[in-house]
């Protein structure tokens, strides 16, 4: 979604960069037929706001999300595992893993030495 | 003691979440600073000169602010603590940023 609006933004700017050449070769075609500058043509114009309006429209939509201002809010979306989850009680070893049937007991000390 | 009573009973304070707000605020200056960059390079475009050129800032602050109710939808409350806050925040400092690129870009298109 973000992408879209990206896409708008430069092409809104695209737009709004040749709606100013445009405008700038009108002014140099009155400069050389020496005719008096009044306002710019209408499809000039037409293209310069609505790429205006393109580009504020895709800038608000990149610039980020709105969080909600009630302090509630984000605290009601928290669950009750996220509460739970306290680290300091994590078990990564525990001697109930002796009772599985694949357990293969790690050799105590003794054994190691016997082994030399 | 019925009149301390009735202070009393004043609406509830809603409680806003601090970091939430300046989030908000956040995004509504950066907007608020691009909207005045472009609509100041439009406006210079345009050729605008004068009070129409401060008419069209006009028009465009007023576009912006249509733009974020339009993306807040209907419950706005959520988001903004006020609405006219939105419109009016920042009026006078984008108006530099405005005039900047309104000068700036008139210069380029209209008189080089």
């Amino acid at each position: 979604m973000a992408s879209v609006h990206k896409i708008i933004v430069i092409v809104g700017f695209i737009s709004l960069f040749h709606s100013a050449f445009s405008a700038a070769q009108h002014r140099s075609y009155l400069r050389i037929s020496s005719q008096e500058f009044t306002t710019l043509p209408l499809d000039i114009i037409i293209q310069a706001v609505s790429s205006l309006f393109a580009v504020m429209w895709g800038v608000l939509n990149v610039s980020g999300k709105l969080r909600e201002i009630p302090a509630a809010a984000e605290l009601n979306t928290v669950k009750w595992e996220t509460q739970r989850n306290l680290p300091s009680f994590y078990i990564f070893n525990h001697r109930g893993r002796a009772l599985a049937d694949d357990f293969v007991p790690t050799p105590s000390k003794g054994e190691l030495e016997n082994l030399e | 003691m019925s009149s301390t009573k009735a202070k009393d009973q004043k609406p509830e304070p809603v409680v806003y979440s601090e970091a939430a707000l300046r989030n908000n605020a956040v995004v509504v200056e950066y907007c608020r600073t691009s909207m005045a960059a472009l609509s100041g390079s439009t406006a210079g475009i345009l050729g605008l000169t004068g009070l129409n050129g401060f008419a069209f800032y006009v028009f465009a602050v007023v576009s912006l602010w249509a733009m974020f109710l339009i993306k807040a939808g209907p419950n706005w409350h959520k988001y903004y603590v006020s609405r006219q806050s939105v419109l009016t925040n920042g009026f006078f400092g984008a108006l530099f940023t405005y005039v900047l690129f309104w000068t700036f870009i008139y210069g380029m298109v209209h008189v080089y």
